[in-house]
């Protein structure tokens, strides 16, 4: 039971990053070796546009959910989740201004846009992440 | 104005524009720091977190490290853009750190107090982890507070055709 604890995180960290990063890899090598087309994919062509803002709510919203499950107080809770969701919200922002940027036809630095998506991405996802490690630290005082 | 005149006129810098990316990278760093921390020191790292929050040490040097790294995520930025920093940005800066940090100090007084009142079993260890929780949590609060207002305070008053969007 303890060491299920101890690698938990690190399991829901491959469930994150595996659906994110790797399976729109896997889908678009069988749909190149289908079509036989030769284009590279990584994860900079696939969120181009900052589209990584929406997967950091997506995220951000989870651990939220989690932590509202959780047997922290009302106020570590309230901490934490007003942090996760500013956090997640300005990720979101970055896609929704290159968006409006776009319809606007307003000018819209590709380069700057992945690069703020990337960083505030990285950082939701790492804040989640020691969320999740105090969420397991806390569960496993709990029932042991 | 004169040939000579404006030769020795100082070129004007624009005043720093920070981006939330900016403080999100030095997040990002804190919290993987914290994580790895955690990691390789479970048990001695919150030991540490505790006493010194039993001694009434935490808030203090939390206020002194979160404040030393804003001022230099803000130099940073200032440096990378060849910008001026600017008198409300410092102002932001100087100030919102301690009241934040402040602030989270009274709220984990009250957690603290709420888990005594619930009368829960392994009380000790379940205020230990609140603890150890709301440093983190404090933290990136400290870090993410006062850029976060002052991105909004820039974008209130930017320019469209100056800003840094």
């Amino acid at each position: 039971m303890t060491n299920w604890y101890l690698i938990r995180w690190l399991v829901w960290m491959a469930v994150f990053l595996g659906p994110v990063l790797f399976l729109p890899w896997v889908i678009s090598r069988a749909w190149m070796h289908q079509h036989g087309a030769l284009i590279q994919a990584g994860p900079r062509s696939f969120f181009a546009h900052g589209e990584l803002g929406l997967l950091s709510v997506i995220l951000a919203s989870s651990v939220i959910w989690n932590l509202f499950q959780s047997e922290f107080t009302p106020h570590t809770t309230s901490l934490g989740a007003i942090v996760l969701a500013l956090a997640g919200i300005m990720a979101l922002c970055v896609w929704v201004e290159c968006y409006c940027r776009q319809i606007g036809q307003e000018r819209c630095d590709p380069e700057r846009v992945w690069r703020d998506s990337r960083s505030l991405s990285i950082c939701v996802f790492s804040v989640a992440t020691v969320v999740q490690i105090l969420l397991d630290r806390l569960q496993r005082v709990v029932t042991s | 104005m004169s040939a000579a005149a404006a030769a020795l006129a100082r070129p004007k810098r624009r005043v720093v524009v920070v981006r939330m990316a900016d403080s999100a990278e030095a997040i990002a760093v804190v919290s993987i720091a914290f994580a790895l921390a955690l990691i390789v020191f479970p048990l001695s790292l919150p030991r540490l977190i505790v006493n010194s929050w039993q001694h009434g040490h935490l808030t203090p040097s939390m206020i002194v490290l979160v404040f030393l790294l804003d001022m230099f995520l803000y130099l940073r930025v200032a440096y990378i853009l060849s910008a001026k920093p600017g008198v409300g940005a410092a102002i932001c800066l100087g100030s919102l750190p301690i009241l934040t940090l402040t602030g989270l100090a009274i709220l984990l007084e009250r957690a603290v107090r709420y888990t005594i009142s619930m009368d829960l079993p392994k009380l000790e260890a379940r205020l230990n982890e609140e603890i150890l929780a709301h440093t983190y949590l404090g933290l990136i609060s400290g870090i993410f507070v006062p850029f976060l207002l002052i991105r909004l305070l820039q974008q209130f008053r930017a320019n469209p055709g100056r800003s840094r969007h």
